[in-house]
């Protein structure tokens, strides 16, 4: 049902440009990678269609909806956008329980207590960490806190699923199968989902497109299989390779 | 060798932190070698005693209220907004930190005590010298407790955590009630708990406006039974010092028992905080209360101190009746200006020096000895710091007496108290800066070369300077200005600044505007001080 737009959108940021000219489509139950090395603009980005962060020109459209723009003045608050996202940290609340975290987003949207109940019990399942609402983070393994973020950023059906190199505090062996199953999760949701990677492995194992920047500005915007095909210019071809 | 240079160590510090305590307790505990609660039946018993000490705990409670209804919407503001000169705001709220109360109290009596306070023209009611007026003087200074602690717990939260909040669509108010509030609620209970401490602790406060307003705390009961020296009036005053101190260890228990089960592991990924909360339409309002709080806590009381210190008729508002006569007088008309300034800068400087030199070795220590004898040593060193000075000196008084050491009325037995109080300060800074210094570095320097002596210049030193300024001057600063033990310990000739502007204030001719005077300098002093202090280690301390 979502798609994320972003028309002329730039960010300055006191006199740096961050981003330059941003145009783009992300259609509706889309897995999109952005793609690039470090300081590019894929974070800001992910920022900017979160709320956490303004763009200095240029629209934002969520579900074809405006959301920013800074020349009408407008600027939706990142808790009315109906999001979810899967912080690099987790960000798993130390003072609540798994339970209580996974809730949050479900009691914010004042969803009743049995439907919430009934949520989080199969989203807990579904990430395989059924049996453990009651643990407190400090108790759980960074795989599982993962998880548990991955949970809470799905609990109240978001429109877009955001994540923030969700893995990169992973093993190698327990991101391989991270990978596989937020696909699965993705597709079985059908959720639209903005995934920030600097790791290209990551970001052709798991999109249906794979936007790559480099230094603020969209180098190119394509399926993993033209990408490889035809890579835009020499930076692309260098990095994917 | 080692074994015994650390059992001689353990064994001084106990002698000095640990035993005199032990010494007062006991010898108002045991009344002939029979353990008896007598004498605290007695202080409850004993009306003014009694009074004390429910003036202290009601007075002190309500400093911690007030002090928390100043500082968390502060703390707030000034990590969670988009409020500009934060720096600037931080640094003004939390100099009162820094600033001795005592100064602080002649500055709010120079301001609205009833006869002639520079505010009475403007809030005809306001009048300093009843309980409001003490709860409110307390809380202008002790609210920095709270506030820093907040500040440093509200800096460490990963913004991660209020991001998520955010994005599963909480907003800013429940962020900050969901989330923020209950991650820095041990930071705010260990901030509160300081402020009742400090509260219950402090002396000047309570002397120069509790005891004109009628209302004694146990440290002013403690001050005067002392001063009467009547045999029951000091044993009733040792009761009471037994009572402040069971208080005060309670809350230190308390504190350690909330921290250790409740603090959050807070670090998080990204150190940055790129998102404030616009204020938007509150940009004006916040300005202004912050502009308006920062004239009630710092501002006004300089200028109020600055204008008693020039003013040649006390209460008189016009622009003629000010000058630099006060200066003179007190500067170069008095003899005890120079006694007591030579010995506050020669009791600072001493304390500092060998406070920097004592936390040096036991910093060292640290890093070969057992996790118990480090556990010991710094419970020993915790002690006096957290114990009220008033009962510190009361001990070592006891002590010196008890074993006829020749200290009693001599700088010697100040300077201890001094060194007791102090070290804490010292020993944290220099720790810190010891575990900077990695064997690694100095290794290689050795590897490049590099003989004991040049390591030390070209490596050690350089690496530990910042660690060492400001060990010297955290110490150097609180024990300038001292005046809680001082007061208790000092003889004739004895005078130091603190005890100074207390007599002047108390007894003197406030008049004069002797006590204004010192006490503009020394809180120039201080200032001057705080800041070369953030130069010098680059923000690491200072305020």
């Amino acid at each position: 049902m979502s798609s994320v737009e972003f028309k002329n959108v730039s960010k300055d940021f006191s006199g740096n440009v961050v981003l330059s000219n941003y145009n783009f489509k992300i259609n509706d139950g889309e897995f999109v990678s952005f793609l690039g090395p470090s300081g590019c603009g894929k974070t800001t980005s992910l920022r900017m269609i979160a709320g956490l962060e303004n763009n200095s020109t240029g629209e934002i459209f969520i579900d074809n909806e405006l959301i920013s723009s800074p020349e009408k003045k407008l600027f939706i608050a990142p808790e009315k956008r109906k999001l979810g996202m899967v912080f690099q940290s987790y960000a798993i609340w130390p003072h609540m329980n798994v339970f209580d975290n996974v809730a949050f987003p479900l009691k914010m949207a004042k969803v009743s207590s049995e439907e919430t109940n009934k949520r989080v019990n199969e989203i807990l399942e579904m990430v395989e960490l059924k049996d453990f609402n009651l643990r407190m983070p400090n108790t759980l393994s960074g795989g599982q806190q993962q998880r548990v973020a991955l949970a809470r950023g799905l609990a109240a059906k978001p429109k877009v699923l955001l994540l923030d190199e969700p893995l990169s505090n992973l093993d190698a062996k327990l991101r391989e199968k991270m990978r596989k199953d937020i696909r699965t999760i993705q597709q079985y949701f059908k959720i639209t989902c903005v995934y920030v990677t600097h790791d290209q492995v990551e970001a052709f194992s798991m999109s249906d497109r794979i936007m790559i920047m480099n230094k603020g500005t969209i180098l190119q915007f394509a399926t993993p299989d033209e990408m490889r095909a035809n890579p835009a210019d020499a930076f692309v071809k260098d990095f994917i390779s | 060798m080692k074994k015994a240079l650390t059992a001689i160590f353990l064994l001084g510090l106990f002698l000095l932190c640990i035993y005199p305590l032990w010494y007062l307790a006991q010898s108002l505990l045991f009344n002939e070698g029979t353990f008896s609660f007598d004498l605290f039946q007695a202080a409850f018993n004993h009306s003014l005693t009694y009074i004390s000490i429910r003036n202290s705990l009601v007075i002190c409670s309500l400093t911690v209220l007030l002090s928390v209804i100043i500082a968390v919407p502060l703390a707030w503001v000034l990590t969670r907004s988009n409020v500009k000169g934060k720096g600037f705001w931080r640094t003004i709220f939390s100099l009162p930190y820094a600033i001795p109360p005592y100064i602080g109290a002649i500055a709010w009596v120079n301001l609205a005590n009833p006869n002639s306070g520079m505010l009475r023209p403007f809030f005809s009611g306001i009048n300093v010298y009843s309980s409001f007026g003490l709860v409110f003087v307390l809380s202008a200074f002790f609210y920095t407790y709270i506030l820093i602690n907040l500040l440093s717990a509200l800096e460490k939260i990963d913004p991660s955590l209020e991001e998520a909040a955010r994005i599963s669509g909480a907003t800013p108010l429940q962020v900050f009630c969901k989330i923020t509030m209950p991650l820095v609620t041990p930071s705010l209970v260990t901030g509160m708990l300081l402020t009742f401490l400090s509260a219950i602790a402090s002396f000047g406060v309570p002397a120069l406006i509790g005891t004109p307003a009628g209302l004694s705390l146990m440290t002013t009961q403690i001050f005067t039974l002392q001063k009467m020296a009547s045999v029951n009036g000091l044993r009733l005053s040792g009761a009471l010092s037994v009572i402040l101190l069971l208080i005060s260890s309670s809350v230190f228990i308390f504190d350690y028992i909330v921290t250790k089960k409740f603090r959050f592991s807070l670090v998080g990924g990204k150190s940055a905080r790129s998102s404030f909360v616009e204020l938007g339409k509150m940009t004006w309002p916040v300005n202004l209360l912050l502009g308006f709080l920062s004239l009630i806590f710092f501002f006004l009381p300089i200028v109020a101190i600055f204008i008693s210190s020039m003013a040649k008729l006390q209460g008189d508002r016009r622009v003629e009746n000010l000058g630099l006569q006060n200066f003179k007088t007190i500067l170069f008309d008095t003899e005890e200006t120079y006694r007591a300034l030579s010995n506050s800068l020669f009791l600072a400087f001493t304390t500092a020096v060998v406070c920097c030199i004592i936390a040096y070795f036991l910093a060292q220590m640290s890093k070969k000895s057992s996790l118990f004898v480090n556990r010991l040593k710094e419970a020993f060193i915790a002690v006096p710091y957290a114990v009220p000075g008033t009962v510190l000196s009361l001990s070592l008084t006891l002590v010196v007496l008890a074993y006829r050491l020749p200290l009693y009325n001599t700088l010697g037995i100040i300077f201890i108290a001094y060194i007791a109080k102090f070290l804490n300060f010292s020993y944290r800074s220099i720790n810190d800066g010891l575990l900077q210094v990695d064997d690694s570095l100095i290794d290689a320097a050795r590897v490049a070369g590099a003989n004991s002596f040049q390591r030390m210049i070209k490596i050690w030193l350089p690496m530990l300077k910042p660690f060492l300024m400001a060990s010297l001057f955290l110490v150097f600063m609180p024990a300038f200005s001292e005046l809680t033990m001082t007061v208790l310990l000092t003889g004739p000739g004895n005078e130091t600044i603190g005890t100074l502007i207390f007599q002047l204030q108390e007894y003197g001719d406030a008049s004069g505007g002797g006590a204004a005077v010192l006490s503009f300098l020394t809180l120039i002093l201080i200032i001057i001080m705080n800041a070369t202090l953030k130069v010098l280690t680059k923000g690491k301390y200072g305020l």
